[in-house]
């Protein structure tokens, strides 16, 4: 699909592949934060770092001087981490500053992006605030005192189940429900959960966990297979009257007895051999290996040799057919 | 700066003979094939000859074995919707999980209906597993529906023994292969190596002919109900007037190709070919997917670890080559390519698959081009990945 990217956003994006001076590609050492989103399954990630002069006394008055990225994503996603290292070095922010920027910040400095690509701008704005937060630790600052409070969602919503779009038991629960969701797909479908890397679908606390605690377990019935017609007819009507009907087990114990006695030997004497595939009713599927395989006479082999002795040896209706 | 064009299984450009074939139905004429006055005698005229030609092409003697459409999802759909309304009494339908879009939806709406779909799996080289073929078959099979060759891949299926075995355990199973990718690029006789096949889609803007015409083969006697209805043209199973300059165009391009197939599999398999070699050479940490198994010869589908295959979409772009990526920022949904998630293919080398497909207008100064400028657009961005570092040192992912 061709996104209509605009020429900053493909501006940003040609400078930092080619590593104009200026552009913020790189990881800082020892950073004093660090953070990261996304995951390669999902298709994009980012590795966010900063560093700041550190104030004396009051580590809440640091100022951001230097921010780094790697990134690993689409055009949007390089050039959204390239937005985002600009606007925090632009203004002296300290990190508590720094997380106002928002991911609607990062689209305006972009010129826009394609709706489909917004989740590239939500990137960014979460790898600074697990940077933030990672500072925060580091400093010894309390965020919660000073009313930042960067895990409020996460906790008021409980264990995240889809990682790859950020969405909580809780919140997957109310939509289940609400929108009488009774498969992974349909869940997929409406609220994008599970619908990247697909690792939450069967994990124990996954999607279908989450559809079971719903609607009950409802174990899905084995399927009854409607067996062929023709094996039908050999449980009906015996070969001989006098046996017993054979069960499909019982045909195939035959079928590869009679292979083994009367087929092979014969085909070995010519260093080939014959591998049944599968056998369905009184269809055998065999394969001609060895030095039978591609060879002139295969057709012949099969439908005069193997056939006929098993039409003589197990079944008059054997049909044999060359795989 | 010229174009480089190698997404050829995208679309092709439209031959020159092609567009001489088309132009006097666009100006002089435009008459209505089912018209009776004389001028319109002609474009009936023409549009019986393209039909006999394409039919000629895959072997066939009864002209009216072949349906025009408008593309080759318009092919399947009618296909497979029509195979399925008109035999009620069997529900069970086989195709693969690494079908074009214009199959796995319209089998995915099959089962919202009602019929059971098995769909195959394939191995990490993209094969089918014909003993699984076999095992699927079932009493009630209505349909099987499986590509001839796949289009991000490249990977050609067994249809032959498919359709064959298909046959030989039950004839009233109906086999319809979708031929899109194959059609043009290598001969295909429906009477000959293919005669257990019943029906085929394919489009002409895979063959060098302009997009918005299609085309279905459906055998005599094959039990299906019309799709588009409304009018007697062709023969009442497909209503609609005949699209007949694209018509005469996709006769041409298929006489085209005809004349083309040596080419085909000797100097543009030698492109790709060379390509293939090249990058392996160049490029550490790559995958070539589908390389163990049968390939159509333009197709290279190539899997860079540890990066995001549309950012190498974007320099290409810049650099004037145009190619495809299975990366999910490309498809417009969440997921990236079902056809290598299907052949068990890594997340982080799906990501980073770009393929490459070239067509008889392609030279040996765009494959150097290509060699040139793509090793260092991979280059580029593994800098900026904050899984290359990893990678590079460890001997292979995944």
């Amino acid at each position: 699909m061709a996104w209509e990217y605009s020429e900053k956003t493909k501006q940003l994006f040609m400078d930092a592949v080619h590593g104009k001076p200026g552009t913020h590609l790189g990881e800082i050492e020892n950073p004093d934060g660090f953070g990261e989103h996304g995951s390669l399954a999902c298709g994009d990630a980012i590795r966010f770092t900063f560093r700041v002069r550190r104030h004396p006394t009051d580590p809440t008055q640091d100022v951001i001087t230097e921010a780094r990225y790697l990134t690993f994503g689409c055009t949007s996603a390089i050039a959204a981490s390239e937005a985002l290292c600009t606007l925090i070095e632009q203004g002296g922010r300290t990190p508590i500053e720094a997380l106002k920027i928002t991911n609607q910040d990062i689209v305006n400095y972009l010129e826009g992006l394609p709706r489909q690509k917004i989740h590239c701008s939500v990137m960014g704005a979460e790898a600074l605030e697990a940077a933030v937060f990672n500072w925060a630790q580091r400093r010894g600052v309390d965020l919660q005192s000073l009313g930042v409070d960067l895990h409020a969602d996460e906790r008021a919503e409980g264990r995240i189940v889809c990682k790859c779009f950020s969405l909580s038991e809780p919140y997957i629960l109310r939509k289940v429900r609400e929108l009488n969701l009774h498969t992974i797909p349909e869940i997929t479908s409406a609220i994008k959960a599970g619908g990247a890397c697909m690792t939450c679908h069967h994990v124990p606390g996954g999607l279908q966990d989450l559809l079971d605690k719903t609607w009950g377990t409802g174990k899905p019935q084995l399927k009854v297979l409607p067996s062929l017609p023709i094996l039908n007819d050999v449980s009906a009507k015996p070969v001989d009257e006098e046996q017993p009907s054979l069960s499909t087990y019982q045909f195939g114990k035959k079928i590869e007895k009679a292979v083994d006695q009367y087929v092979r030997p014969m085909l070995r004497k010519d260093g080939g051999d014959v591998e049944i595939v599968d056998i369905k009713g009184t269809l055998v599927y065999c394969r001609l290996v060895g030095a039978c395989q591609g060879c002139a006479h295969a057709g012949q082999t099969l439908r005069i040799l193997v056939e006929q002795t098993l039409k003589e040896m197990v079944d008059e209706r054997v049909r044999v057919i060359g795989v | 700066m010229n174009v480089i064009y190698a997404d050829n299984n995208a679309t092709t450009r439209v031959a020159p003979e092609v567009v001489e074939a088309i132009r006097p139905f666009l100006t002089t004429e435009y008459f209505n094939p089912s018209s009776m006055y004389e001028p319109a005698r002609r474009t009936a005229d023409a549009l019986a000859q393209s039909r006999a030609e394409v039919a000629r092409h895959f072997g066939l003697a009864d002209p009216s074995e072949i349906i025009f459409t408008g593309c080759a999802t318009e092919s399947t759909n009618a296909a497979i919707f029509g195979v399925v309304r008109a035999n009620p009494n069997r529900r069970h339908v086989i195709t693969t999980a690494v079908e074009h879009p214009a199959v796995l939806g319209v089998c995915k709406e099959l089962e919202r209906e009602g019929c059971d779909v098995t769909f195959l799996g394939v191995d990490r080289d993209g094969n089918l597993d014909v003993g699984e073929f076999i095992r699927v078959l079932r009493p009630d099979t209505l349909l099987v529906t499986i590509m001839h060759a796949n289009n991000e891949t490249g990977v050609i299926f067994p249809i032959e023994q498919l359709a064959r075995l298909t046959k030989e355990t039950d004839p009233s199973i109906i086999f319809h292969t979708d031929a899109t990718q194959s059609v043009g690029k290598m001969p295909i006789d429906l009477r000959g190596e293919l005669q257990n096949v019943d029906m085929l889609s394919f489009s002409g803007h895979k063959l060098h002919a302009p997009k918005g015409v299609g085309a279905l083969y459906v055998k005599r006697g094959t039990r299906c109900r019309p799709f588009l209805i409304g009018g007697h043209q062709e023969e009442g199973r497909r209503a609609g007037t005949e699209n007949v300059p694209y018509i005469v165009g996709l006769a041409k391009a298929l006489q085209l190709a005809a004349e083309g197939f040596l080419d085909e599999n000797t100097r543009v398999l030698g492109l790709r070919d060379r390509l293939e070699k090249a990058i392996g050479e160049r490029i550490p940490h790559i995958e070539i997917n589908g390389r163990g198994a049968p390939r159509l010869p333009n197709t290279l589908n190539v899997s860079c670890h540890c990066v995001e295959g549309e950012s190498l979409l974007t320099q290409m772009d810049a650099y004037g080559i145009c190619a495809s990526s299975g990366s999910a920022c490309t498809s417009g949904s969440l997921e990236p390519s079902h056809v290598l998630r299907a052949m068990n293919i890594p997340d982080a080398a799906v990501q980073g698959s770009v393929r490459f497909s070239f067509s008889r207008y392609n030279t040996d100064a765009d494959v150097d081009r290509i060699i040139e400028a793509f090793p260092k657009m991979v280059a580029n961005v593994r800098r900026i990945s904050p899984y290359w570092d990893q990678e590079k040192n460890a001997p292979r992912l995944g």
